[in-house]
């Protein structure tokens, strides 16, 4: 057996006992559903409780399509709350083994620092895409009931492409993770810089070809319009780069030992 | 196996906690590192537990690299900690794992070694229910599971109460004679009653290196005399006698330098029963025992 599969192993029955495994997956399958419902029948909601002083629903407002609810809970919901809660969910996956001494620990055992990033990342990064994918799915149960029907591929293609934001958004929280000591700072960091990266997506082509945020404006793309953009590869590369970087600086620092010094 | 400790210097921004440190702890030893609080013994053994690096100098187990030989060393930090959410069990099963011990061998060891630590009844109960005792022992099993030549233990006592303490320190006795220890502690009660060597530190700098027998054979040996009742007329009247050197007296308690202690002990304890003393503790031993020197060394260096 080697120490990889271990540590991810422990990984997993972490997870079980601290719910984490029922509480991700429902938070995600909740935000999923909030979008085609709330835009379902919010005109409803208003037209009971607005009464009929100064709002008026236009009754010829175009009927949204099913991809465009789809691709708005992706980005109002998971990349908004979502995110939050990612960032919450993980805050602690190194810094909680620093706190206790676990990883002192954990390295004076015949065991590569590699394994021991790489046993965090593939864990989590397995369980949230999960997660992720479960509210995904009920967000698609939602839309095909209440909207327009989307094409499967496209739908699991947009998925994949999103996965990949997901995957930075882990590796860049473990990151931060292993860098400062407070949950709270750690939390912070994460959330700020991440929801940046989505609020500057979409402002110009450049800075989203190296946007990770990027892959999240292009699943998007592929819900809205069904096809590729022809920067998603470019995209998709960098943000592989940088998925690359935030993983070799844990390592760096955690091999390095600079996690002794704060 | 041979640990060698080659000119280790460590700094933390400012300050330097380990300054040129060396040392050499031969197989079978059990070695106290001992300093106050604050000399740079967790350091030390951080360097060599491989949890730090030296910044110079370097730390070798039988010649080799150290990083390269973490299935012979155990560590025991000094206040161990593990997930709360794992049993004792599980927490071995973990850590032995890590250690590339097979299950079906773990299955034989764990049970053995919890018996050994005296934690076999709490062996299905969480860490997080553990007292600092409990876990400073589940901390001992896990340091012995991978069978390590080589085991290093920061302040392994200090955090306990006197009966965690005393399990403890009975646990280590046992396991002396099969490794080489080194331990750091402040408290000199226990280095003296488990080691046989003894390396001073002081602000990271080695400042003795002896065992117990030298430390004792260099200073003369006097009578420690304790008394029933505050009436020490007889003790200032015997410090006129031929053979007494000096008298201290502190309370109840003298401490008395004789000339050649062999002969004059007798003469003295003789001379006390014709007076009719109602002597509590009559012993010969070091004028000055092993807390003395220590503050001695570590006040005037």
């Amino acid at each position: 057996m080697t120490s990889l599969y271990i540590l991810t192993r422990k990984e997993y029955v972490q997870m079980f006992r601290e719910f984490k495994i029922l509480w991700l997956p429902l938070v995600f399958m909740f935000l999923g559903a909030t979008q085609p419902v709330i835009t379902y029948y919010l005109p409803s909601i208003l037209a009971a409780l607005g009464g009929n002083q100064g709002i008026t629903i236009d009754p010829t407002m175009m009927q949204q399509d099913g991809a465009q609810v789809m691709a708005a809970t992706l980005g109002s919901q998971f990349d908004q709350l979502g995110i939050m809660v990612i960032a919450i969910a993980i805050m602690g996956i190194i810094q909680s083994d620093k706190a206790n001494g676990m990883l002192d620990f954990i390295l004076t055992r015949p065991v590569k620092v590699g394994s021991y990033i790489g046993g965090k990342l593939f864990s989590n990064f397995s369980f949230v895409a999960l997660s992720v994918t479960f509210g995904y799915f009920v967000s698609y149960v939602y839309v095909n009931f209440l909207f327009s029907n989307i094409p499967f591929l496209t739908m699991i293609l947009a998925l994949g492409f999103y996965l990949v934001w997901v995957l930075f958004m882990i590796s860049f929280t473990a990151m931060i993770s292993t860098i400062f000591n407070g949950q709270g700072v750690i939390a912070l960091i994460s959330i700020v810089c991440l929801l940046l990266l989505k609020v500057i997506s979409g402002l110009h082509p450049i800075i989203d070809l190296v946007n990770p945020a990027g892959m999240s404006q292009q699943a998007m793309m592929v819900l809205i319009t069904g096809s590729m953009d022809s920067q998603l590869y470019g995209n998709m590369v960098i943000t592989f780069i940088w998925i690359t970087l935030t993983v070799t600086i844990s390592h760096y620092w955690i091999s390095e030992k600079k996690y002794h010094e704060n | 196996m041979k640990l060698e400790i080659k000119e280790v210097t460590k700094t933390f921004k400012a300050k330097t906690a380990v300054n040129n440190f060396s040392m050499v702890v031969e197989t079978g030893q059990c070695v106290g590192l001992i300093g106050p609080n604050g000399a740079g013994k967790s350091t030390l053994i951080k360097i060599i537990a491989d949890i730090l690096y030296a910044e110079k100098g370097e730390v070798l187990l039988d010649g080799k690299k150290i990083s390269t030989m973490k299935k012979e060393i155990g560590y025991l930090p000094q206040y161990p900690d593990f997930f709360h959410w794992m049993t004792a069990t599980e927490t071995l099963f973990f850590m032995g794992q890590l250690s590339g011990i097979t299950k079906q061998e773990l299955m034989e060891e764990v049970p053995a070694i919890l018996t050994k630590v005296g934690l076999i009844n709490e062996q299905h109960e969480k860490v997080q229910t553990f007292s600092g005792g409990m876990k400073q022992r589940l901390g001992i099993a896990q340091t012995l599971l991978h069978k390590p030549s080589f085991i290093v233990m920061d302040e392994p006592v200090s955090a306990l109460d006197p009966i965690g303490r005393r399990e403890v320190l009975n646990l280590i006795q046992e396991i002396k004679h099969e490794t080489t220890i080194l331990l750091s502690t402040h408290i000199l009660g226990d280095a003296e009653e488990i080691c046989e060597r003894f390396v001073i530190m002081k602000q990271g700098k080695k400042i003795e290196d002896t065992t117990l027998d030298k430390l004792t054979n260099n200073h003369q040996a006097v009578v420690h005399l304790e008394l029933a009742s505050h009436n020490m007329l007889w003790v200032q009247i015997i410090e006129k006698l031929p053979y007494v050197k000096n008298v201290e007296v502190l309370g109840k308690k003298a401490k008395i330098t004789l000339d050649n202690i062999q002969q004059n002990k007798d003469r003295l304890i003789r001379d006390a029963m014709d007076n009719n003393m109602d002597i509590v503790k009559f012993e010969v031993g070091s004028s000055e025992t092993l807390e003395d020197i220590f503050l001695k060394m570590v006040v005037s260096v």
